[in-house]
């Protein structure tokens, strides 16, 4: 056992003999010793606060990565370890030589398998490894493609074998994910850890991007100078969603679904505000087989009909092209010296694991007699699901995998089982080995590949387990690439400088994020109104003594019905359930349901999911901040969903503090968000949504004449949910009266809160949208709000205020003016979603099949 | 025989249609015995845009889109189609097709001729049909031995599905699966060439789909009905050194001239004669007529 000089590794076991740290023979190399001399500095204490400092970044920036089938998946933090780790540059330019001819190498067997096939004809491949893989597509056979690389971006698994060398355990070909994560734990370690990183000599990557970007650039069909370019995803539950949106935010592309998407006349476009906008190049993120559903999988809402073509007849290229999951095949291993002498007449240059294909006889008869020491794959499923690891397998379990091989032997591959290395990792203030995988990223760059100077290291959730990836927990880290000589950034060489525009304005916002943002507006303005009605009513009740009867007095009734009307959570209050019950008999009961029922369509909680989703959904635009304070807001109503206590003092004071943060919330998206990228659709939605429960709240209660007493009561209560008391004192220093009420709350024009208000600014923002018309004449959703504004501006409060005769107790006037402007609203609502965000004509099969390809 | 196959495919949707991509499979390939003479394709509404290529199995694919808002698609293509392939019927009788062993086969299999390298890919599995069960496999063996010809076990195991099975134009639609086909023993033609072709690719060798069209013949003395004929499948197994040789399990029979090929692949998936993504909500109801006429 090693022991060394820091006292760092001190008690550091590398019980399987094969660390990152040490050479062959034993020696720490010098510069893990370089780095944890460096660590020495800031000592346990110090490391550890550094640690907590990233995992406090990475949750401030909301950086995430979702986990299917686990409930609590969505969305769980990313975590980053303090410790990176380090190759030096001389042991890297063999690996990246090794990856750039191995990127080549597979180009040429993509190019083959889909044009002339003569690695099959020639018996350098056996036909089942291609044919037999589902990942082959004979709708792409013969495709012609714009790119001189098919494959223009790779990733390889890399891994350290007991020879000392990093060999190659997997191939990444179909929509290689991870290059935005290494990114991501770029900028958050060189923060961190700045003092480490000037030391170490640490590689930039912010080459590599630039490249990337050109990349993209350069794919256009046409070699067009400002080609559209947007990231397809196949949207906010999959698992590496965060990545697509930061690569969106930090590329400046438009990120967008397969709905947001459509062909026509031979191109593809990109539905946005304007309308249809031609798209050049799709860097997508759907996989392969999902991203046609006319000609490809015929149940997917994930793609784009008909792309196919377009990509045939060359007027769009796609990144990866589609296809290109057939050489995600560990079938093509045993091959791949063979390929590299057939293609190149070269030795291969990384070493690979060892792998045997089970369609040859001698090799599968091999694995059937070693299974339990082997490792089983299938060419072409190689997620964690379909890996058989022979080691950890009953008798039985054995016997039935081999039933299984022998069914079909073509399909599977069985490798050795190797213990790979391990590289330290700070664990409750300890430093203990943990085996690692890093993941190596090559793009094409004009007629070669380049490599990125790091990549994404994935880290074993334990010391004892040997298998690595995200799906099963486990953190990342960092991959520095340690120069001799102190590499400065080139300014000069910033990407950012790219001549091509992504959005340039609403024009070109997807009408997809647009619809997103216009819903955020909704949904925060509901949750925000429906929270301080609901504290206004909650705080009635704590008055009362005993919650659970039935209330006697007519103000609490009225609220209680104003409740339901405003939530929309019919019969409530208003009616009998279907069982007879009426929720008027047990009110503390019903509150809750209103309350906290996630279930219960229009319950604040299930207002706040609906907040959160459309959120979710325009995450690319979010800052920091608005993450934080999101986060907050989640918490903050998790602990009382969660909690025993829903006593009326605990909701008060959770709606206190959710009210306080949705409006910090609503203050920083006004200014994160630019107008240009939807902040627009965002207040219209927000005007829309105020204007309209203001409207129901006065319906509900005011336009019913009560005593006077009772009246007096619901005036305050209206003022007090309106937030509006003050301003009342303030504007009028008298007794409150309907008429004062209605000339503030309803009619002014100056006050941000009154309806009028607020439908004079929705007039102003409808009219900035692209089909909005200055001159002559308003479009449809125009005139509807300037109907609304025009009856508010005709009205007069003392005549709203008055019933028919002083017998009567309807407020007709009243009633008339709001019924219209509810109806007004709604079809303004209807317009808008017509004219901008018309997703209801999707995609659907002339027939209805499912079945996997 | 010339015969004149006039096919009409009409969807009806209840909700107007803003637009759709299609595909279709529609214009018969040449193949051994067939000739095609001539070919139309007509389209309602007007396609904004139409293009045909060949595909990976050699058929020809249409592609077109239409724009314009509708609630009826109509297809029409009118194909002339030389077919002369009865004269073929000897040959199956010559002993490089009839004294062909399983084992010969397997061996022959082996092997990279191109030919070969070409048949070998419908040994595996298919979107439709996936890995068989024991059943279908079992189900095949009783026809295929080693040391027999397997031209004789394929006309076999053609005689065995039609006696086995039943026609049931109501039991099964196109996602019904082979294994369910072979529980219940019903089915339609399509079932019947994909179950045969299940039985002859579990015991490894080669079979394909074909679809394609069947003039029906009218009883003795009656006059036959315009759009009585239909769309029809059957399979095809490779007998390596002669090739391919059709079978009809539906009709108990070698195709002859009444069949009229109109594509291959490897089953139903690879050859759907009409298929597609509309843009609109509602549901849609479909007409198929197909007439054949001899013209001499």
């Amino acid at each position: 056992m090693p022991t060394t000089k820091t006292s760092w590794l001190n008690s550091y076991k590398t019980h399987q003999g094969n660390d990152e740290m040490y050479s062959l023979n034993d020696e720490l190399k010098p510069y893990w010793d370089k780095l944890f001399k460096g660590f020495d500095k800031l000592g346990v204490n110090g490391l550890t606060a550094r640690q907590k400092d990233i995992d406090w970044l990475l949750s401030e920036n909301g950086v995430t990565y979702n986990v299917y089938n686990d409930p609590k998946g969505m969305h769980r933090p990313w975590s980053l370890n303090v410790v990176p780790f380090v190759l030096h540059q001389e042991e890297w330019n063999r690996v990246e030589a090794g990856l750039k001819q191995r990127a080549e190498l597979l180009n040429l067997v993509l190019k083959d398998v889909y044009g002339e096939r003569k690695l099959i004809k020639d018996g350098i491949v056996p036909y089942e490894v291609i044919y037999g893989h589902r990942g082959f597509l004979r709708q792409c056979s013969g495709m012609e493609l714009n790119l001189e690389k098919f494959l223009s971006i790779y990733a390889a698994d890399l891994c350290r074998g007991t020879d000392g060398r990093l060999w190659v355990v997997n191939d990444r070909t179909e929509a290689p994910s991870g290059m935005g994560y290494a990114l991501e734990n770029r900028s958050t370690s060189s923060r961190i850890l700045p003092e480490m990183f000037a030391k170490m000599h640490v590689k930039r990557l912010s080459g590599f991007f630039q490249e990337f970007n050109q990349m993209l650039v350069g794919a256009a069909p046409g070699k067009k100078e400002n080609p559209n370019i947007v990231i397809l995803t196949p949207g906010s539950h999959n698992e590496t969603y965060f990545e697509h949106a930061y690569m969106a935010s930090f590329l400046g592309y438009p990120l967008v679904q397969g709905n947001d998407l459509v062909v026509r006349d031979g191109f593809l476009w990109m539905k946005s505000l304007q309308g249809l906008k031609q798209i050049d190049v799709v860097l997508r993120r759907v996989d392969d087989a999902f991203t046609d559903p006319l000609e490809l999988r015929e149940d997917s809402h994930l793609g784009v009909a008909g792309l196919l073509d377009v990509v045939r007849r060359k007027n769009v290229t796609v990144i990866n092209p589609v296809g290109s999951g057939v050489i995600e095949n560990p079938g093509l291993i045993p091959f791949m010296p063979t390929i590299a002498k057939y293609f190149l007449k070269e030795e291969l240059l990384l070493p690979q694991i060892a792998s045997w294909w089970c369609g040859q006889e001698k090799e599968k008869n091999y694995v059937l007699e070693n299974l339990s020491k082997l490792v089983v794959k299938r060419i072409d499923r190689t997620n964690r699901e379909s890996i058989y690891f022979g080691e950890l397998m009953t008798l039985k379990e054995i016997e039935a995998l081999k039933k299984v091989i022998l069914e079909r032997p073509y399909r599977f591959v069985a490798q050795e089982h190797i213990n790979f290395s391990t590289a330290p990792n700070l664990t409750n203030g300890n430093v203990e080995p943990r085996n690692v995988v890093a993941r190596a990223f090559c793009i094409a760059s004009k007629d070669q590949y380049s490599v990125m100077p790091g990549g994404l290291v994935r880290v074993a959730s334990d010391s004892e387990t040997v298998r690595v990836s995200n799906q099963r927990g486990g953190t990342s880290k960092d991959l520095w690439i340690l120069d001799e000589t102190f590499t400065k950034e080139d300014k000069t060489r910033q990407w950012q400088q790219k001549s091509s525009v992504a959005i340039s304005g609403l024009n070109d916002l997807p009408s997809l994020t647009a619809e997103n943002l216009y819903w955020a507006g909704r949904y925060v303005g509901r949750t925000l109104v429906n929270a301080r009605f609901l504290r206004t009513v909650m705080r009635q009740m704590a008055i009362v003594q005993n919650r659970d009867e039935k209330p006697d007095s007519e103000k609490l009734k009225v609220l209680f019905k104003a409740v339901t009307q405003l939530t929309g959570t019919y019969p409530g209050f208003i009616e009998k359930d279907k069982d007879g019950k009426l929720a008027m008999d047990n009110p503390y009961e019903e509150m809750l349901s209103v309350i906290l029922d996630k279930k219960r369509v229009g319950s604040l909680a299930h207002t706040i999911s609906m907040f959160s989703n459309s959120y979710y959904s325009i995450r690319n635009l979010w800052s920091s901040d608005m993450w934080r304070v999101f986060e907050n807001i989640q918490k903050l109503w998790n602990s009382l969903v969660d909690s025993e206590d829903h006593s009326i003092n605990r909701i008060l004071k959770v709606l206190n503090q959710l009210i306080t943060r949705l409006i910090a919330f609503m203050g920083l998206i006004e200014e994160s968000i630019m107008v240009q990228q939807g902040l627009l659709l965002y207040f219209i939605g927000l005007q829309l949504e105020q204007s309209s429960l203001t409207i129901t709240k006065c319906r509900a209660l005011l336009t019913i004449k009560y005593d006077d007493q009772v009246e007096y009561e619901l005036l305050e209560y209206l003022l007090t949910s309106h937030e509006s008391l003050n301003i009342y004192r303030y504007s009028y220093r008298s007794h409150i009266e309907l008429e004062h009420v209605l000339d503030l709350v309803v009619l002014d024009l100056d006050y941000a809160r009154s309806l009028t208000f607020m439908i004079n600014r929705l007039q102003k923002d409808i009219s900035r949208l692209p089909h909005s018309k200055q001159d002559h004449q308003l479009s449809n959703y125009q005139k509807f709000v300037f109907e609304a504004f025009s009856k508010l501006r005709l009205a007069e409060s003392s005549k709203l205020a008055k019933t028919k005769s002083e017998t009567d107790f309807s407020r007709e006037e009243l009633d008339n003016l709001m019924k219209a402007l509810s109806k007004l609203l709604y079809q303004t609502s209807q317009s808008i979603s017509n004219t901008y965000f018309n997703h209801t004509d999707k995609q659907n099969q002339l027939f209805t099949q499912s079945f996997p390809i | 025989m010339i015969f004149n196959v006039t096919h009409i495919t009409k969807y009806e949707y209840n909700a107007p249609v803003s637009y759709c991509h299609n595909i279709a499979t529609l214009r018969p390939r040449e193949s051994k015995g067939q000739e095609l003479l001539d070919y139309t394709i007509q389209i309602t509404p007007e396609p904004t845009e139409i293009s045909e290529r060949i595909d990976f199995f050699g058929n020809y694919i249409t592609r077109f889109s239409i724009q314009t808002e509708h609630k009826i698609l109509k297809v029409t293509t009118r194909s002339k189609i030389k077919r002369d392939y009865a004269k073929f019927q000897e040959s199956f009788k010559s002993p490089t097709c009839k004294n062909i062993t399983m084992n010969n086969a397997l061996l022959a299999l082996q092997g990279m001729d191109p030919e070969v390298l070409e048949a070998k890919q419908y040994i595996l599995e298919s979107i439709f049909i996936r890995r068989t069960d024991k059943d279908i496999r079992e189900y095949a063996e009783l026809s295929f031995k080693g040391n027999r010809s397997i031209f004789d076990a394929a006309y076999e195991l053609m005689q065995r599905i039609y006696t086995d099975f039943d026609f049931d134009s109501e039991f099964s639609t196109i996602s019904t699966p082979i294994e369910e086909v072979m529980k219940e023993k019903k089915g339609v033609c399509q079932d019947f060439a994909q179950i045969a072709i299940a039985c002859i690719r579990s015991v490894g060798l080669p079979a394909r789909y074909i679809s394609g069209y069947i003039e029906t013949l009218p009883p003795p003395g009656k006059v036959k009905l315009v759009g009585a004929d239909a769309s029809h499948a059957w399979f095809a197994i490779f007998i390596p050194g002669f090739g391919w040789v059709d079978f009809d399990p539906t009709n108990n029979m070698i195709p002859k001239d009444q069949h009229i090929v109109v594509g291959w692949g490897r089953d139903y998936y690879d050859v759907p004669p009409l298929k597609g993504v509309v843009y609109g909500s509602g549901q849609s109801k479909l007409k198929v007529s197909v007439d054949i006429a001899a013209v001499e």
